[in-house]
């Protein structure tokens, strides 16, 4: 019984519509994200610049992941399928995964919509430390593992611990002054880097690819490393929607909840910059994933992180395992560029389309 | 976002670069500003005109192997050990039947030393000969497409050093068990001498010294006709847009405008690739070579720049453009290139013009 | 949940060395209800942020039930009391039942999330609160009252039985601050809440708190019924106005 309270003057909206459905529906569009994510992997590895008949594919898979006898093929086919194009698409999923990912945490965390992955410096450390990397003379790989890949993983690390160590001296503990001071810290890496390319000479160019983003240098060796630390990330961060509903009030409401907000937010923070340092690592800068994905996931089932997060992780993997197809098909464009073309006018037109849902 | 700012900062540098860079395509890293490990050049880039060394310096070249009298049974010198550029020991196991070539000059060189039919692969801007043209490209802008090129099946790669190939994916078609010879040659003799390597790689050798001799030969006729004729100070200008590309000391032009009988006027930094006008002006050069003619820049478009007009080549009317292509890239023609450059610094040196001269600024 | 007693023994908030709120004795029993009266910066918020634990030192010691708070773990605490804040702030579109449901947030499964009983328990708030019909509304959409009220299912959702509410009634206008009042007052005198509110209105407190502490730089300076707590002298001295204008709002009670 509504104690005195005559009922608020605006009726109650009942929403129908396909939107409305898919979001009573979560399950059913995990299962949806997983299909697609297995069809990305399928089309992954079967197409490519160079045909190869489905029956020889489906043979190599066979071949080497299950030790089925050997039909005849080329050499050169086995080594497409296999070392090629199966560790470039897992990849480009798991980069997928952990972009989404990180993305959602940071705006979760800032409670900000534009925040990415990159909010807080990573991606100006991280190109830094490549740059720095490929303009020193110095060849050095380790297990696969490039001095680039290691240079961008720590300057990435580096930034965001440099970003926070500064917001916290600062006397302001709150993640707003943690946003700022990453682009502050950003801006000053990313002055650096400018200066770094003007001294690059030739490895200009280089730099340059890198901070597009690709897939193109994907091994089994960075899949064996990299997958690893990217579902350590993730699972840590899926493990705490909770903490990312709490946030949605604020950090003061978490607290009041129960929560362990400092503590929570650190590891959060650790987590997502952990992923995205390796993302980063593996295949440079990639933008709009951390972004849009999240949101269009929001815009479908809202910000209820139990549902956004796995979902997220879902549909990043999907749509960057499809966008690396898309970029390397015609021969290899820029991945980055996939993403921001396929990405950017879906977006507009979602927000068009629901502006409601945004409030806007 | 800070990163956009990067981004367009990057864009202006590189569309920038790209007057400067384009030539990078046809095959010359033009500037080395940093010294390459394994092949700091043994030869001085102010050795005056005159002995062009003809015997193979430390910097690239057989280490084990057959390395005298490439005359007899080629096929028997398999398998073979090379060294590239890049200190990397190449192991050839028999005669290479499918190459694939990631760099113009290297490209050309191939087809000069009559392997162009077993050529089965080029870097997309490799464009001479035309019959390269023919052949698949699978190395862009941004990287070798390593699909492409592990499908041709090659069991010999040519590859540029200095980072004219990524060395990212010079390492990754190692790792898939290709070969790659590195390349990279800052003077006009070691051009010579990666030809050699070349013949070597692909059991051309004799071809290969014909070829070099052909190549010396023309290159002593130069520098032969310019030894009496004086040292005029000279500006290759590399690019115009937005600043004034110059070639840096100790790069690859300041080497041939040596041999070509000149002066070269450097920007003083082996890192640093333009020069302020001022710095031009009073540097004063006699003769200015239009290096950038082939993207429209004209003698008359650089008489006509403000604060030009004092420098002695402009007021002389000595401003001539060269076919930028064979003056700079590392490849068999190279000999024609130093012959088109010395008659663009001395247009009364007794030296015959080179074949198939491009028709640049028609005035 | 039983019942709560809220007991302040000595207590302040230190920022540093500065103390803006200091040695504060009071006993709230279990059902009271209570307003948090005084001017700007006279330390109101300050002591409910000495009782949540926010920013600031707390100094003294605050008990529910005979128990200092700091020995109550935080998840235990948060089921037990509910912090009410006065605005809220939402990036991301959020529907009415959502945010009622964060309250559960103490109660559910960390990682299953909520439960069937989880999911009674919001609707049931919202039923209490009356605000079951803006089910499926953007919580940004809303009216600041309504808006207002849903935050308060939020608490009612919490299960908490006790209340600490800073200037529930900011901004809204009458109709919903009557609705926040009375809502208060429900619960209190219905459920058994422990409602402890900082209000800035002294009319409203008035008229709905049957107990008032007053608050000047710092010291709680009176406490007790109203008449007792807003009496001429007191009220002039505290606010700083003068005789006419407490007439007014003596005037007020109605």
């Amino acid at each position: 019984m509504s104690a005195g309270v005559s009922t608020p003057v605006s009726a109650p909206v009942v929403r129908v519509g396909r939107i409305e459905g898919l979001r009573r529906r979560p399950v059913m569009l995990a299962f949806a994200g997983l299909a697609l994510c297995a069809l990305v992997l399928a089309l992954g590895v079967a197409l490519g610049s160079v045909g190869i008949p489905l029956a020889d594919t489906v043979g190599v898979l066979l071949h080497r992941l299950f030790g089925w006898p050997a039909v005849s093929w080329p050499a050169s086919t086995e080594t497409i399928v296999f070392e090629l194009r199966l560790p470039r698409v897992l990849t480009a999923m798991a980069v997928g995964v952990g972009l989404a990912l990180a993305g959602a945490t940071f705006q979760g965390l800032l409670r900000n919509p534009l925040a990415d992955p990159y909010v807080l410096g990573t991606a100006s450390g991280a190109a830094l430390g490549a740059a720095v990397a490929m303009t020193v003379p110095l060849q050095m790989v380790v297990l696969g593992i490039g001095l680039v890949n290691v240079s961008a993983f720590v300057g990435a690390s580096l930034a965001v611990a440099v970003v926070y160590r500064l917001a916290r001296a600062g006397g302001l503990g709150s993640m707003t002054s943690v946003l700022l001071t990453g682009y502050a810290v950003g801006a000053l890496l990313a002055a650096a880097l400018a200066l770094v390319m003007y001294l690059s000479g030739n490895s200009l160019r280089q730099i340059f690819v890198y901070l597009l983003g690709s897939f193109a240098l994907s091994s089994w060796p960075q899949v064996l490393i990299g997958l690893p630390i990217i579902t350590l990330g993730s699972t840590v961060i899926l493990l705490r929607a909770r903490v990312l509903n709490a946030m949605l009030l604020g950090e003061e409401t978490a607290g009041h909840l129960g929560l362990d907000v400092n503590r929570q937010r650190l590891v959060l923070l650790g987590a997502a910059t952990l992923v995205t340092a390796a993302a980063v690592a593996m295949s440079g800068l990639i933008g709009f994933v951390g972004l849009v994905v999240p949101h269009l996931v929001r815009l479908v089932v809202g910000p209820n992180a139990r549902t956004l997060l796995p979902l997220s992780a879902i549909y990043g993997a999907a749509f960057l395992g499809a966008a690396d197809l898309l970029a390397r098909l015609p021969g290899e464009l820029p991945v980055g560029v996939v993403t921001a073309v396929v990405g950017a006018p879906f977006f507009l037109y979602l927000l068009r389309r629901y502006r409601a849902s945004y409030a806007l | 976002m800070p990163i956009a700012t990067v981004l367009g900062i990057v864009l202006a540098i590189a569309l920038a670069g790209c007057q400067a860079a384009a030539p990078a395509p046809t095959g010359t890293p033009l500037q080395s500003p940093l010294p390459t490990p394994a092949s700091a050049p043994t030869t001085t880039p102010g050795t005056t005109s005159g002995e062009v060394p003809t015997e193979a310096p430390a910097t690239a070249g057989p280490t084990a192997g057959p390395t005298e009298s490439p005359a007899e049974s080629p096929v028997a010198g398999y398998p073979l050990e090379l060294v590239g550029q890049d200190g990397t020991t190449v192991t050839l196991e028999a005669r290479p039947e499918r190459i694939v070539s990631l760099t113009p000059a290297t490209t050309e060189i191939l087809f000069a030393l009559g392997a162009g039919d077993r050529t089965v692969g080029r870097g997309d801007y490799d464009d001479y000969p035309p019959e390269a043209t023919q052949l698949p490209g699978v190395a862009a802008f941004t990287g070798v497409n390593h699909e492409a090129l592990v499908a041709l099946e090659p069991d010999l790669v040519l590859a540029g050093g200095n980072f004219f190939t990524p060395p990212a994916d010079i390492e990754r078609i190692r790792e898939l068990g290709i070969p790659v010879l590195v390349l990279y040659a800052p003077t006009f003799s070691a051009v010579l001498d990666d030809i050699r390597l070349i013949g070597q790689a692909v059991d051309t050798a004799v071809e290969a010294e014909q070829l070099v001799a052909d190549m010396q030969a023309r290159a002593d006729e130069v520098t032969t006709a310019v030894e009496a004729l004086e040292r005029r100070r000279v500006f290759y200008q590399i690019g115009s847009e937005p600043e004034i590309y110059a070639p840096a000391p100790g790069s690859f032009i300041a080497d041939m405008i040596v041999l070509a009988g000149g002066e070269p006027i450097t920007t003083g930094d082996p890192a640093v690739f333009a020069i302020a006008v001022e710095e031009l002006v009073e540097l004063d050069p006699e003769v200015i070579v239009v290096g950038d003619a082939q993207w429209g820049v004209c003698p008359s478009d650089v008489a006509a720049r403000p604060g030009w007009g004092t420098m002695t080549a402009v007021a002389e009317s000595a401003i001539r453009p060269v076919n930028d292509t064979i003056v700079t890239r590392p490849g068999p023609r190279l000999a024609e290139g130093l012959a088109e450059l010395a008659l663009a610094i001395h247009p009364e040196a007794a030296i015959a013009p080179p074949a198939d001269q491009l028709e640049l600024c028609p005035e | 949940m039983s019942d709560i007693e809220l007991e302040l023994r000595g207590v302040g908030l230190a920022y540093g060395h500065r103390e803006v709120l200091r040695d504060v004795h009071m006993v709230l029993r279990p059902g009271e209800r209570a307003a948090l009266l005084g001017p700007n910066g006279a330390g109101k918020s300050s002591l409910l942020r000495a009782i949540t634990g926010g920013e600031g030192r707390r100094l003294g010691a605050v008990l529910l039930n005979g128990q200092p708070v700091e020995e109550i773990g935080r998840l235990r605490l948060a089921r037990q009391v509910a912090v009410v804040p006065g605005q809220t702030t939402v990036a991301f579109p959020l529907r009415v039942e959502e945010l009622v449901a964060l309250g559960r947030i103490p109660h559910e499964h960390p990682l299953l999330g909520p439960r069937p009983a989880d999911h009674a328990a919001v609707d049931a708030a919202m039923r209490r609160v009356g605000v079951e019909s803006l089910v499926g509304r953007d919580v940004r959409e809303l009216s600041l009252g309504e808006r207002q009220l849903v935050v308060l299912a939020m608490a009612v959702a919490q299960g908490a039985r006790l209340l600490l509410l800073d200037e529930p009634t900011v901004h809204l206008d009458l109709r919903h601050q009557v609705a926040v009042m009375e809502l208060l007052a429900d619960l209190s005198e219905r459920d058994g809440v422990t409602v402890l509110a900082v209000l800035h209105d002294i009319a409203l407190a008035r008229h709905y708190f049957p107990r008032l502490l007053l608050v000047s730089e710092g010291r709680l300076v009176a406490d007790g019924l109203p008449d007792e707590v807003l009496g001429a002298e007191l009220m002039a001295e505290v606010y700083g106005i003068d005789d006419s204008l407490l007439a007014v709002l003596g005037g007020a009670r109605g």
